[in-house]
């Protein structure tokens, strides 16, 4: 829709596959490099995030005052400290478990929200559909920061809200997916078959037309995901996403910008972790999307 | 085409009203705005007094409507913080955020779309993959990363420009080389997506089967289909001119919408935020229109049956 700031991603590049359904297909190619390690970075996140309490070797508030704005490669400190002489590494550890649980809740409450809206929109038509896409248009009109600028600080701050807030994003991308898969699919036989059979509507809708719509909505969560990422820690920079003693990628680059003379490495280790995970996903994205779903390409 | 232009010049309008709808609700039922400004040591009759000059005492939906037909009278309400008209004080801002936004614009145009182009003509060419691999950078790196970035190498390390403020020309450099760069990158990238599918389609086989130079292929027929999909990115970035440095010109202290619209969040200052909402609101909604409108210059077919794309 042009109301929509279409992902780079679905747009299509047709060259390079488009096998016509049912077609032979000799052999899969190789997973190239770049996913290996982006699926590999990916992997080391996930596993930084659920592990930090053991990996962390300092407290995220512990101050060393001997050693305050040590460089990194100082012995104890291998990221060097900031200001307070606090670890930057052990922050960096618990940011980006806070980081990636806030994007990872907002992407599943987005997925669940839009399709759920999308199929209550295919399933009643009429005014419900109506008001869906209006909201959808809705949301399209008004960038994404703005909206989250003024909830944010009017409804004061907190992380439950924070990460509903975060959910919001996307939303109307889903919406507009699932609602359109949803009306083609109940044209297709097996879902006039199980209705047939006396399958409630929820039934339908969830046992059978999601699981056939799946990969189309993995494939859009794998985009929706990243610009959660550089949202929320967008948000935390200017001070108004994630706040202290709490720390996230974003908020840590909002402080280290004050030491951006005397101690860059206190921004750029963050900086360079969010970097590094939103491309790891987007190409981990682009890879399954043309794997999984051809129509998106 | 009249049927179509009211349609979707309704459909603006109802997307005003649902913007300045949820800035209403958001902003009123979030709190109280008067225990906020006169802080919590005021006395009930100085919190009352306020409340009552403010309207605040009101039922909310008589808010509501008094919103509205102050609205329509072209009155946003005043600024609580310094008692100007909101509207005033918001205007006054806008000369200085577009003057980082619209040369941004400019080298997002200037230098996206021909990079995009050339990228996908000589697709594989190590030209196509520099251009692919700095629009993936462009799309990765988050715009505040990367105005510290060219802080750290410009201002700090070389000392060449100036690192924030407003006072001269250079100032204004840095703010707009962040903005401009992830932009062109994104636009590089829609671009040469967009042209290498219409080169894949069966007409321009045709062409050049039948002996049309390459040149006119590509300027005859592969560019104005591909320009349609960019054209919509395009009216996005418009859109975007007055909402879209809000975290640049925090950084580079820029005296903009952007930094204003985060201080008035910080204040609760309610009628500057739904000024600045109303106005971003705006000039979204009447790009889609632009765009909406050029779609029919760009593309013949669409003149015979606009209403046929308008829906969904």
């Amino acid at each position: 829709m042009k109301d929509t700031p279409i992902s780079p991603d679905q747009m299509s590049e047709s060259t390079e596959a488009s096998h016509p359904a049912g077609s032979f297909r000799p052999s899969r190619p190789p997973v190239p490099l770049a996913v290996w390690l982006a699926g590999g970075w990916v992997v080391a996140m996930v596993l930084v995030a659920l592990l930090a309490d053991i990996l962390a070797p300092y407290g995220i508030t512990a101050l060393d005052l001997r050693n305050r704005l040590a460089p990194p490669g100082t012995p104890g400190h291998w990221l060097g400290t900031d200001e307070l002489g606090r670890d930057v590494l052990s922050r960096l550890i618990v940011s980006i478990r806070v980081s990636l649980l806030i994007a990872f809740g907002a992407a599943v409450l987005s997925a669940v929200l839009g399709t759920t809206l999308g199929f209550l929109a295919a399933h009643f038509r009429g005014v419900v559909e109506q008001i869906v896409l209006m909201l959808a248009d809705f949301q399209a009109a008004l960038p994404f920061l703005i909206l989250a600028l003024a909830v944010l600080a009017f409804f004061g701050n907190s992380l439950v809200l924070f990460v509903c807030l975060m959910g919001l994003l996307g939303w109307e991308r889903y919406a507009r997916i699932a609602r359109g898969l949803a009306l083609s699919s109940s044209g297709q036989g097996y879902a006039a078959a199980v209705r047939q059979l006396g399958a409630s509507p929820a039934r339908v809708y969830f046992r059978h037309i999601l699981p056939n719509t799946a990969s189309t909505l993995i494939v859009s969560m794998t985009i929706v995901f990243p610009e959660i990422i550089l949202m929320e820690s967008g948000l935390s920079f200017l001070g108004l996403g994630v706040q202290p003693p709490q720390t996230s990628l974003g908020s840590m680059v909002g402080y280290g910008r004050e030491y951006l003379t005397t101690a860059p490495w206190i921004m750029l280790a963050p900086a360079i972790t969010i970097i590094l995970t939103t491309l790891a996903v987007s190409l981990l994205g682009d890879w399954l999307r043309d794997r999984l779903d051809p129509t998106l390409r | 085409m009249l049927r179509f232009l009211s349609l979707r010049l309704g459909r603006a309008a109802l997307t005003i009203v649902l913007v300045v709808t949820f800035a209403f609700v958001v902003l009123r039922l979030s709190g109280d705005p008067a225990m906020l400004i006169m802080g919590a040591e005021a006395s009930p009759e100085a919190i009352a007094a306020f409340r009552a000059s403010w309207g605040l005492d009101e039922p909310i939906w008589v808010q509501y409507f008094a919103y509205f037909g102050a609205l329509a009278q072209g009155d946003l309400g005043m600024s609580m913080r310094d008692g100007r008209p909101a509207l005033d004080m918001v205007l006054d801002r806008v000369p200085a955020t577009l003057a980082l936004t619209v040369p941004a614009l400019l080298i997002k145009i200037g230098l996206g779309i021909p990079a995009g182009i050339y990228a996908a003509l000589h697709r594989d060419s190590a030209i196509d993959r520099a251009v692919m691999v700095l629009a993936i950078a462009g799309f990765t790196v988050p715009s505040f990363v990367l105005s510290l970035l060219l802080v750290l190498l410009f201002a700090v390390k070389l000392g060449w420009l100036p690192s924030g403020g407003n006072q001269t020309l250079l100032h204004a450099v840095l703010p707009v080389l962040t903005l401009g760069i992830g932009g062109a990158a994104i636009l590089a990238r829609f671009t040469r997506s967009a042209m290498l599918e219409v080169l894949n389609q069966p007409y321009v086989r045709t062409a050049s089967a039948k002996g049309v130079p390459w040149r006119r292929v590509v300027v005859g027929h592969v560019l104005p289909n591909a320009m349609i999909p960019t054209v919509t990115i395009i009216g996005f970035m418009v859109g975007n001119l007055i909402a879209g440095a809000v975290v640049v010109e925090s950084v580079f202290s820029w005296p903009g919408i952007g930094r204003m619209l985060v201080t008035a969040v910080a204040n609760r200052d309610l009628a500057v935020v739904q000024t600045i909402l109303l106005l971003v609101a705006a000039t979204m909604v009447a790009a889609n229109l632009i765009v909406d409108l050029l779609y029919g210059v760009l593309d013949p077919r669409l003149r015979q049956a606009p209403a046929a794309r308008g829906g969904h």
